[in-house]
């Protein structure tokens, strides 16, 4: 435990001594703060309703996804591959502390990071709140899909990070699988029988953010999260495992 | 306090260390000595538990090194042939999360902290970011991390490869302060740091133990021939026939042009001098050189991790 939580320290930290988090703060500002302001032109009009542009910044437009899949590939790429890299892994793996504390160490701080790269919204929130009174149900679902799809998209990427010394090796791979698992619940659209459609809906991301920013919290999407992300850290483990048996 | 039961890794179908098995008995340097790309380092992972052994087994006090792999982790210091480091800390923040991995207590971590950065000589560089020292100041880095924790048992892979002669020299007095303390296992392909440093030593030669003992056994056992180099102030005629008639001389070769010089090759064991002595005494030499050559370690090394590829080149022709 205190082992991981060593691990997760210095991981976080790691984040702020290297230029990307900086490019990646900014940048992510950037493009937020672009889209936010897009939206809300685009609805500066009597018509809509007050808190639309919110809703509209958190799920139902591409946008969201962009951000979300880079961020989730940027985060991660790093993570494990540059111990594999330098071989710091070795003084890391002859250290008693398990896999999975380093694993788990790794991955929350890619959380935290992640977490940390999204406070900035609130103040989109308080803008708004400024100017025209919101509701706080949908703001605060938005933010819980946020988290849990980041969570999902970090474990992936934490995963592909073990597999290869090569941090772009690693960013194309979780880019690759984190678009797999965004774009197979489009699917749902294409297919046409019943049960077919039904399991692609389950899986349907796109579905899943639009319906959290409208404030609807379903508990088995974010089961479905929890476990795929479970999954994805289990078989980091396994990689890091592996690793030695090569 | 180590123990090595019949090792054997392989990679794919390469077999880079085979049916390796020794003992490293408490308060004992021992040194692992072998060519580039022997298994020395293969060996030495296997020993900290970072790659699984094929088949064969590491204990440690008597507990199986891959059955309780985590708590007995916690017995071992290591320092990587690389000295691998993360070059955006400082080195007092280095130190700091490698305590906290070992789960030391905070006090103690700071306590050892300050110990080990006076030990290992880094009091100037403590606040320094590790990826703007040189090598010498990582390896001592590594090395510091290494003893942190006070572990019983320390491996060393190769720890003064890349240092300039003084660093070498600093790093081989450390490691001899070390050795008083805790079980040390080097490797090296460094003689003279075996020699010094080691009671006892491994030769390994593609992944098997060639030779084993202490250094002066080793020298002892495999030593060819003394060779004795006699020399006179003036030249003497028959000088030649007369010193290999000396029991023990198996052979006399003349040195140089001047007919003064003479090398002596001796029988196993034996050590002619005084009889030499005698017979300059009873011939009116005025010898002004008797000299033994005792058979450094680089010798036997140099055999016995050659001696497969000669017998090769042998069978060949």
């Amino acid at each position: 435990m205190r082992g991981g939580l060593a691990v997760f320290a210095r991981e976080l930290r790691a984040y702020f001594y290297a230029p990307l988090a900086y490019v990646l703060l900014t940048f992510f500002l950037l493009v937020q703060g672009y889209y936010f302001s897009l939206i809300v032109a685009y609805l500066a009009d009597p018509r809509y309703p007050a808190g639309k542009p919110l809703e509209l910044f958190f799920g139902q437009t591409i946008f969201t996804w962009l951000v979300l899949i880079f961020t989730g590939t940027f985060l991660t790429m790093r993570l494990i591959s540059e111990e594999l890299r330098q071989g710091t892994i070795e003084t890391l793996m002859t250290a008693p502390v398990s896999e999975t504390a380093v694993v788990l160490g790794k991955y929350f701080a890619a959380l935290a990071f992640y977490l940390f790269l999204w406070a900035p919204t609130l103040v989109y929130v308080a803008i708004i709140r400024a100017h025209t009174p919101v509701d706080w149900g949908p703001i605060g679902s938005a933010y819980v899909g946020i988290v849990g799809i980041g969570a999902l998209f970090l474990a992936v990427g934490t995963f592909a990070s073990a597999t290869s010394k090569n941090q772009i090796v690693a960013a194309m791979l979780t880019f690759f699988c984190l678009l797999v698992l965004f774009s197979i619940g489009l699917m749902e659209s294409l297919v046409n029988g019943e049960t077919a459609k039904k399991i692609f809906g389950y899986l349907n991301l796109w579905q899943h953010m639009d319906d959290f920013s409208k404030g609807i919290v379903d508990t088995r999407r974010l089961a479905y999260y929890a476990s795929v992300a479970g999954l994805f850290l289990f078989l980091t483990t396994r990689a890091l495992e592996a690793k030695k048996w090569r | 306090m180590i123990e090595a039961q019949n090792l054997t890794r392989q990679y794919g179908s390469f077999t880079a260390v085979s049916g390796v098995s020794f003992a490293v008995p408490e308060g004992e340097i021992v040194g692992i000595l072998g060519p580039n790309g022997a298994g020395k380092t293969t060996t030495i992972r296997m020993i900290t538990g970072f790659l699984p052994p094929t088949s064969g087994r590491v204990t440690l006090g008597g507990k199986d090194l891959f059955g309780d792999s985590v708590a007995i982790r916690r017995e071992i210091g290591y320092l990587p042939e690389n000295v691998a480091l993360y070059p955006e800390m400082r080195v007092e923040e280095y130190l700091g999360y490698r305590g906290r991995l070992e789960g030391m207590e905070r006090a103690t971590l700071r306590r050892r902290l300050d110990e080990v950065v006076e030990r290992c000589l880094l009091g100037d560089v403590r606040r320094q970011i590790i990826g703007t020292l040189s090598k010498g100041y990582r390896q001592r880095v590594g090395l510091a991390a290494a003893i942190l924790h006070d572990p019983k048992v320390l491996v060393l892979d190769e720890p003064t490869v890349g240092l300039d002669p003084k660093q070498i020299v600093a790093i081989r007095e450390l490691i001899r302060e070390l050795g008083r303390k805790h079980t040390l296992l080097l490797s090296t392909h460094i003689l003279p740091e075996v020699e010094l440093l080691c009671q006892r030593v491994l030769i390994i030669d593609r992944g098997r133990i060639v030779a084993e003992g202490s250094p002066e056994a080793l020298r002892e056992r495999w030593q060819g021939r003394v060779t004795l180099t006699v020399e006179t102030a003036a030249p003497q005629p028959g000088a030649e026939g007369e010193l290999s008639l000396v029991p023990g001389v198996e052979a006399v070769a003349t040195e140089g042009e001047g007919g003064t010089r003479f090398r002596l090759e001796c029988q196993q064991g034996s050590d002619p001098r005084a009889a030499i002595f005698r017979l300059a005494v009873e011939k009116g030499w005025t010898l002004v050189e008797l000299a033994a050559a005792r058979a450094s370690l680089e010798e036997v090394f140099v055999r016995l991790t050659t001696r497969d590829a000669d017998e090769a080149s042998e069978e060949a022709a």
